[in-house]
């Protein structure tokens, strides 16, 4: 099972251009979609999840068109949008039941079953009968999780659902994706790099509606093995340092700002090798396609 | 910092593009109200009774135009004002705001004064609007008086500026406290139920003081200030600051500032900085729990994770069968319905609707204040006609309430990505609301139950609730459901989609009818009507309502499936990817659809064409303008050409109620009553009737025979010599083809058929065919024409007002119905045989009567009595039973007075018949009296009350006066002819029932009588005339007539009033033309006048005199003798107006009665004294403390201002101390 988009396209009618001829390829796993906000990833994701129509290109999944036939789509579908509500005066299990209703579920002793179940993984069990409108932003996140996954989903697309979460609650949330198995196609976008990092087999960057780079994650940070460097330098110098290297990312680090370089051979003796890692890949990434802007 | 942020609320709004639409719809409205009123137009026009006599801009006008645009103003106040501070937790800007160092008077004052005055800023465009219409090029200048600023200002100040405060602190303070805008639907719906409960109550003649406080948009009490203004008065009189108005406008204006202060003290600063979720949010103990399940389900978790255990879902079964689906439209259907019903506001909004049934039902069907029992079809259109605007408003707010629900609540992303069909939505949702119609109606249902039960009324026809309900008007609620949602998905927004919704709605109603769509086939979901009678059901109504309903049903499925295919679903909202994705879900199932729809639309609509504009003939108001124009320029020039009279009428009548047909065979001989030979005659007909015979005893032969306006010209060979007679056999067929367009004839019904002579051919031009509309004549090019002949001019006396064409005539008919109905004629039974499953009556007058007759039949039930020799007979519905023996009461009552003071009845038998209620109104044919099932049969009639008023007993009473007023002594057909007719059966009844039931009673019923005719000169179209010579003015001859005779009555004392009478009527009855008109009848009257009262003829027939009479103050002492020396002051003004009402004060010389009464209104003293002072001081001895004084106290004379006639204690006590202040 494979899920295949080629030179998907769309812009909007303000005419923003969200996504400039995407192709990317799927495979069952964890696939994570990275990219800075903006980049065109909810586009894609509400395009794949039947919501949101293309200007061209194409997606298919299992030989079923998802840009066209939409029917069959959804009864495969496990969506959780980036941003969404719930009925307030609703109790969990309740709403739970009715999407399980609308999923297709007809059995009502197995909708209870799967219910009960979802509520137990995502730790809503025990307040299965309170309003929803009482929820903390975790707890809806989780029920957000559990609604998405009624009915035995082949594709699951979830988007950037650790925004907003603690810690604790997005560790959680990482077993429970990586828990659902590996013979579905689970679609995360984020733009936490760490959240690939530990769960995907497969990766794309993207940003301005173009994809950037694909990949398996172990694979690029191996390409970039010997190639970043690091230095801690004085605030006022990072303007001159950009200017002079290609600096990929900077951060603050006790007072002194240390960037990250990308070069095939050491800058010069005052630069330390790094070891790579996917933040590297990314911000190499989204650096290589940025023109230099001198200071 | 109040400035500041009432600065910054004005800059705010100013720059708010919302701000500006409202100024300009208001800007637009009020300059189409104007162009209507005053433009050249046949486009739009709004008609007042009095628009020709009053100038489009005249201050009474403005105020009036003004008030009512300002009503709908409600809505923008609560837009406006109402969102303030509510904005700023809708864009969760509170946190912000409030903890910033602002005063919460700085806040909530300058948020509410910034607000208000951009409110008033918006709604001044009213005035603005109005003024420029006046001035546009489209102006009639005829119709636009002198521009004055104060008749801008006044409605101004009066009721714009005042209700932005009033309904501004009301809808703030609610936003502001509840944080929500949806409180302020509510208040709309509170204003209004209190708006149309004080206009309900102002029916009452009673309530009309609390009415005008009671409205807080001050509609009622600006009614009741110039209810009694003259043309004259409304084109020049301001509204005068002061009395009701000012009281109202303070009363309420005080409510709104106690509200906002309420408002200033429940408003916390931090109380708002917590977010209302709140509320709602676990305890501490509660988020404890929480944390410890999850940390053990965590370890839980790493438990199974250590040992390598995975976890695993339930396998299920996914089902997306056709059941399924079925399954999910429940789902749907039911959590749409139920977050409706749970939803406060719809409570509240029922509640309100119910309460306000509650209160109307109170006013079920009054006349003179005196109710009728609420039988289920008066219930149920009152219900039906009063629920109709919370239908109305809950269609409208939950349609739009139900397209946003999900994107609302941010879920729709989650709902729109499973797996349920595409038309599952927007089904669901429309079943939901219809659903909600269903509930409404049953609650309007249980409402009528329980005001029938607390009425004592326990005959609650449930099949008919049933019928009216569910089968009239359900259906068209469920139509307008189909368009609400059709509109809110297309404009995909949900506030202007509220806006649209009733856009369309008025576009439906009120444009289209006025841009010539006027056929109902292009209003959405309108019908020829249907009209509930107790006698004859639904009868043919139901047939082309179900037509109509079926086309609508057809035009609403095809919006169905345009609302389905353009549903959103998913973020796309271009319209142009919408529309790309609509064609893409136009699959099999929707194009099964449209191709139903449009069959059924199609296919019905073609139907419905055939009947109403091919099958029988379809014309508009304009249309029948243009034939009526060609009448009388193809015909008018036949004017004078003499005519025969008829002198016998001998008709054949068979009616058949089954299929409403009716066939008559008739014969006239016509006489030759002129002085010259005459050889052509005029004959008409009603044009929708079949004339298919029509023959001369005489070589004639049709020279002109004009089909479409049922217009033949007979020439004989030989003329018709002076005092010679032909006969003219005829023969007319009426049979209903299809159905029309609107309900169309309901003279011949299943079960109440009422034909009237004018039914019959008549002979001659007829000059009250033509137009009579001024401005109508005017755009034709037609000269004016009098409303009625001069009095004066004496060619007029020979004909009468009954019918221009007979003088007295020899009568006989034989009416035949269904085998299981009564046929009636006025004359006597001869003979009655039933043949070929029918029933046949034969009917023949003894005496000769005028050429006015009618045919009846219907199931009745009979009651027959006897007064002397007379027969009576009551011809009823059987469920009707309740006034019977009232009304035989009335008929002998009637037949003694009238017999005993005037002249011998001049029949054997009396009876009345009733008929549906498709027209309200009884009418005396001789010796038979068809009386509507709406004015009397249901009437609820407490004879304990002292404040009921009999008006059964009344009708019959005016009716039976009839058979002497109107059948012995008739008239000529010219001004003054309904003064004999009308207002001495006003007369008559007014004393038949003043022995009946005593003086007191007709203190009630004279203040209707003149309340009505003050109301009715104030709304006169053309010219007010004295009742001698008045033109056919009901307010006139009715209203006006009781209050005189009444007076003169009083004047000149009932005997040698009756004997006046008495001596006219032997003179004129049965006289033939030239008839008698009102120039002798008053001179009769003057003449049974003493001399010094001679002057009350002039002021009572002859002009229009008014008095303004009041008694200012009195005071009293204990004589020694234990009697009271009372000293009165009183104010006498007496004015004369003209025929617009512009008024002349002239000398009081007058005998007006002083009356003292006692604290338990028994009379100490009531004497005529000669006034002839504006100002009188008076002394009388009276045996008794007096406790209430006035001059005219009973109200005899015409005073607009009744009330002030009398003083009391209390009165005084109360006017000396404000004098004090």
């Amino acid at each position: 099972m494979e899920l295949r988009i080629e030179q998907l396209s769309k812009t909007y009618s303000n005419g923003v251009h969200a996504l400039k001829g995407v192709s990317l390829t799927m495979p069952t796993g964890m696939f994570g979609l990275l990219g800075p906000n903006g980049a065109g990833k909810s586009t894609l994701m509400r395009t794949l999840a039947t919501l949101q129509e293309a200007d061209s290109g194409s997606a298919t999944l299992d030989g079923v068109d998802l840009l066209r036939q939409k029917e069959e789509v959804r009864r495969m579908l496990g969506y959780l949008p980036q941003e969404f509500g719930v009925y307030p005066k609703v109790s969990a299990e309740t709403l739970l039941d009715h999407f399980a209703v609308l999923k297709g579920v007809a059995n009502r002793g197995e909708r209870k079953e799967l219910v009960a179940a979802l509520l137990r993984q995502t730790n809503l069990y025990d307040v299965r009968k309170k309003n929803l409108g009482t929820f903390s932003g975790g707890m809806k996140q989780r029920f957000g999780i559990a609604q998405a996954l009624i009915g035995n989903p082949k594709l699951i697309i979830v988007d950037e659902p650790t925004a907003g979460l603690d810690p604790a609650e997005r560790n959680r949330f990482h077993n429970l994706l990586s828990e659902i198995g590996e013979n579905v196609i689970i679609i995360l976008s984020t733009h936490i790099v760490d959240d690939v990092t530990d769960l995907c087999s497969n990766m794309a960057i993207i940003n301005k509606g173009e994809v950037l780079l694909t990949g398996q994650p172990k694979k690029l940070i191996t390409s970039l093995a010997g190639k970043v460097w690091m230095k801690e330098i004085e605030k006022p110098e990072v303007a001159d340092y950009r200017a002079r290297h290609s600096v990929i990312s900077s951060r603050m680090h006790m007072g002194m700002v240390v960037i990250h370089v990308i070069s095939d051979t050491q800058p010069d003796a005052s630069f330390v090798q790094a070891q790579p890692n996917l933040e590297d890949v990314y911000f190499a990434a989204i650096a290589a396609h940025t023109t230099p802007v001198n200071v | 910092m109040f400035t500041e942020i009432f600065l910054f609320e004005l800059k705010y709004r100013i720059k708010r593009p919302a701000t500006w639409i409202y100024f300009g719809v208001f800007l637009g409205l009020g300059f189409l109200m104007m162009f209507a009123t005053a433009g050249k137009n046949d486009a739009v026009s709004v008609a007042f009774g009095d628009s020709s006599r009053v100038l489009a801009n005249a201050p009474y006008r403005l105020l009036q135009l003004v008030v009512s645009i300002a009503i709908y103003g409600t809505l923008i106040i609560s837009a406006i004002v109402g969102n303030p501070v509510y904005r700023d937790f809708e864009h969760r800007m509170h946190p912000l705001m409030f903890t910033k160092p602002i005063t919460k008077f700085g806040y909530l004052g300058g948020r509410f004064l910034g607000s208000s005055v951009i409110a008033v800023m918006v709604l001044l465009s009213i005035p603005l609007g109005l003024w420029l219409g006046t001035v546009s090029p489209w102006a009639q200048p005829d119709k636009i008086g002198a521009f004055n600023l104060m008749a801008y200002i006044t409605p101004t100040l009066l009721f714009i500026i005042p209700n932005v405060i009033i309904s501004g602190a009301i809808f703030f303070t609610m936003a502001t406290l509840w944080r929500s805008m949806v409180p302020n639907y509510v208040g709309c719906v509170v204003l209004l139920i209190l708006y149309a409960v004080a206009s309900g109550l102002a029916a009452d003649l009673d309530n009309k003081t609390l009415a005008a406080l009671l409205d807080p948009i001050g509609t009622q009490s600006f009614e009741e200030i110039t209810r009694y203004w003259t043309p004259a008065e409304k084109n020049t009189n301001l509204m005068p600051i002061g009395g009701l108005v000012l009281m109202n406008r303070l009363l309420w204006t005080a409510f709104g500032l106690i509200i906002l202060g309420i408002c200033f003290w429940r408003f916390k600063f931090t109380h708002v900085l917590s977010d209302r979720k709140r509320k709602n949010t676990l305890t501490p103990q509660q988020e404890d729990l929480l944390l410890l399940a999850e940390k053990e389900a965590e370890a839980k978790e790493e438990k199974q994770r250590a040992s390598g255990q995975r976890f695993s879902f339930p396998k299920v079964a996914l089902n997306f069968s056709a059941g399924q689906t079925f399954r999910q439209l429940l789902q749907l259907t039911r959590i749409e319905f139920s977050s409706v019903v749970k939803n406060v506001f719809f409570i509240a909004i029922v509640f309100a609707g119910m309460l306000f049934l509650f209160l109307m039902s109170t006013q079920l069907g009054k006349i003179f204040d005196t109710p009728v029992f609420p039988v289920t079809y008066n219930v149920t259109s009152l219900l039906g006609r009063m629920f109709g605007i919370f239908m109305l408003i809950v269609i409208i707010f939950y349609a739009g309430e139900m397209i946003w629900r999900e994107r609302g609540a941010k879920m729709n992303q989650i709902t729109d990505a499973m797996p349920v069909n595409n038309g599952l939505f927007f089904a669901s949702k429309l079943l939901a609301l219809m659903a909600i119609q269903v509930l409404m109606m049953v609650v309007v249902m249980l409402t009528g139950i329980l005001i029938q039960t607390f009425s004592g009324y326990y005959n609650y026809e449930l099949d008919l609730y049933i019928k009216v309900l569910f089968g009239e008007k359900l259906i068209y609620w469920w139509l307008l459901c189909v368009l609400a949602l059709f509109v809110h998905v297309l404009v995909n927004n949900k506030y202007v989609g509220h806006f649209l919704v009733i856009l369309v709605y008025i576009l439906f109603n009120v444009a289209f009818p006025n841009m010539g769509l006027q056929h109902n086939l292009f209003r959405f979901g309108s019908d020829p009507g249907m009209f509930y009678s107790d006698m004859n059901g639904f009868g043919h109504f139901t047939g082309p309502f179900a037509w109509f309903m079926l086309y609508w049903s057809g035009f609403a499925l095809l919006l169905v499936v345009k609302s389905n295919l353009f549903f959103v679903r998913g973020t796309e909202t271009a319209f142009k990817v919408r529309r790309k994705l609509a064609w893409a879900r136009f699959g099999g199932s929707m194009k099964l659809l449209t191709g139903a729809g449009a069959v059924i639309f199609l296919g019905t609509g073609s139907w419905i064409f055939y009947n109403t504009n091919v099958l029988n003939e379809y014309t508009t108001g304009k249309e029948t303008e243009k034939e009526l124009v060609r009448y009388e320029n193809t015909y008018g020039k036949y004017r004078h050409s003499p005519q025969p009279k008829i002198v016998e009428v001998k008709a054949d009548v068979d009616i058949f109620p089954e299929s409403r047909a009716v066939k008559v065979a008739g014969t006239y001989i016509l006489k030759n009553k002129t002085k010259t030979p005459s050889d052509s005659f005029h004959v008409q007909y009603v044009s929708s009737i079949t004339l298919s015979k029509l023959e001369f005893s005489r070589p004639a032969k049709r020279v002109a025979d004009d089909k479409k306006l049922g217009y033949v010209i007979m020439k004989t060979d030989q003329p018709l010599l002076p005092g010679d007679s032909l006969a003219m056999t005829f023969a007319l067929e009426s049979k209903p083809e299809g159905f029309t367009e609107t309900t169309g004839g309901t003279q011949v019904v299943y079960n109440g058929t009422f034909l009237s002579s004018s039914f019959m051919p008549t002979i001659g031009y007829s000059e009250d065919a033509e137009i009579g509309d001024k401005d109508t004549r005017d755009k034709y090019g037609l000269p004016h024409k009098p409303h009625s002949p001069s009095l004066y001019d004496t060619t007029t006396y020979y004909t009468n007002p009954l019918s221009a064409d007979a003088d007295w005539i020899r009568f006989e008919a034989t009416v035949s119905t269904s085998d299981d109905q009564i046929a009636i004629a006025p004359g006597y039974l001869k003979k009655d045989w039933k043949a070929n499953g029918r029933h046949y009556f034969n009917y023949k007058m003894d005496v000769p009567i005028l050429n006015f007759y009618s045919f009846l039949s219907a199931r009745y039930e009979v009651k027959r009595d006897k007064w002397n020799e007379v027969n009576i007979e009551i011809f009823y519905h059987k469920a009707h039973a309740y006034n019977v023996d009232r009304m035989i009461r009335s008929i002998k009552k009637s037949l003694d007075y009238y017999t005993k003071n005037f002249t011998p009845y001049q029949h054997k038998q009396v009876r009345i018949i009733e008929f549906p209620r498709y027209q309200a109104f009884a009418q005396s044919f001789p010796n038979t009296i068809p009386y509507s099932e709406g004015i009397g049969f249901i009437a609820n009639i407490d004879d304990k009350d002292p404040e009921s008023i009999d008006y059964v007993f009344y009708v019959i009473a005016h009716e039976v006066a009839h058979q002497w007023w109107g059948h012995q002594v008739v008239g000529a057909k010219t001004q003054g002819a309904t003064m004999i007719i009308e207002t001495m059966a006003q007369y008559s009844s007014l004393m038949v029932m003043e022995k009946e039931y005593g003086a007191e009673k007709m203190k009630k019923f004279l203040k209707y009588e003149m309340d009505n005719y003050l109301r009715g000169r104030s709304g006169e179209a053309e010219n007010e005339r004295p009742l001698m010579l008045v033109e056919n003015q009901q307010y006139i001859h009715y209203n006006k007539g009781s209050v005189l005779m009444y007076a003169l009555k009083d004047y000149i004392g009932e005997d040698s009033l009756n004997k006046a009478l008495r001596g006219f009527l032997q003179k004129n009855a049965f006289q033939a033309a030239p008839y008698t008109q009102s120039l002798e009848f008053v001179q009769c009257l003057r003449k049974a006048t003493p001399d010094s009262l001679k002057y009350i003829i002039t002021d009572l027939f002859e002009t229009i005199t008014l008095y303004e009479n009041k008694a200012s103050g009195f005071t009293s002492k204990k004589q020694s003798d234990g009697t009271y020396k009372v000293t009165i002051t009183v104010e006498a003004q007496k004015l004369r107006a003209d025929s617009l009402g512009n008024e002349k004060e002239i000398a009081v010389n007058d005998w007006i009665d002083i009356g003292v009464f006692t604290r338990d209104k028994k009379t100490l003293y009531l004497e005529k004294h000669h006034i002839t002072a504006k100002t009188t001081e008076i002394e009388v001895t009276v045996n008794g403390k007096p406790f209430e004084c006035g001059i005219d106290p009973l109200n005899k004379l015409i005073d607009r201002h009744p009330d002030d006639n009398t003083i009391d204690q209390a009165k005084q006590y109360v006017n000396t101390i404000s004098k004090k202040k």
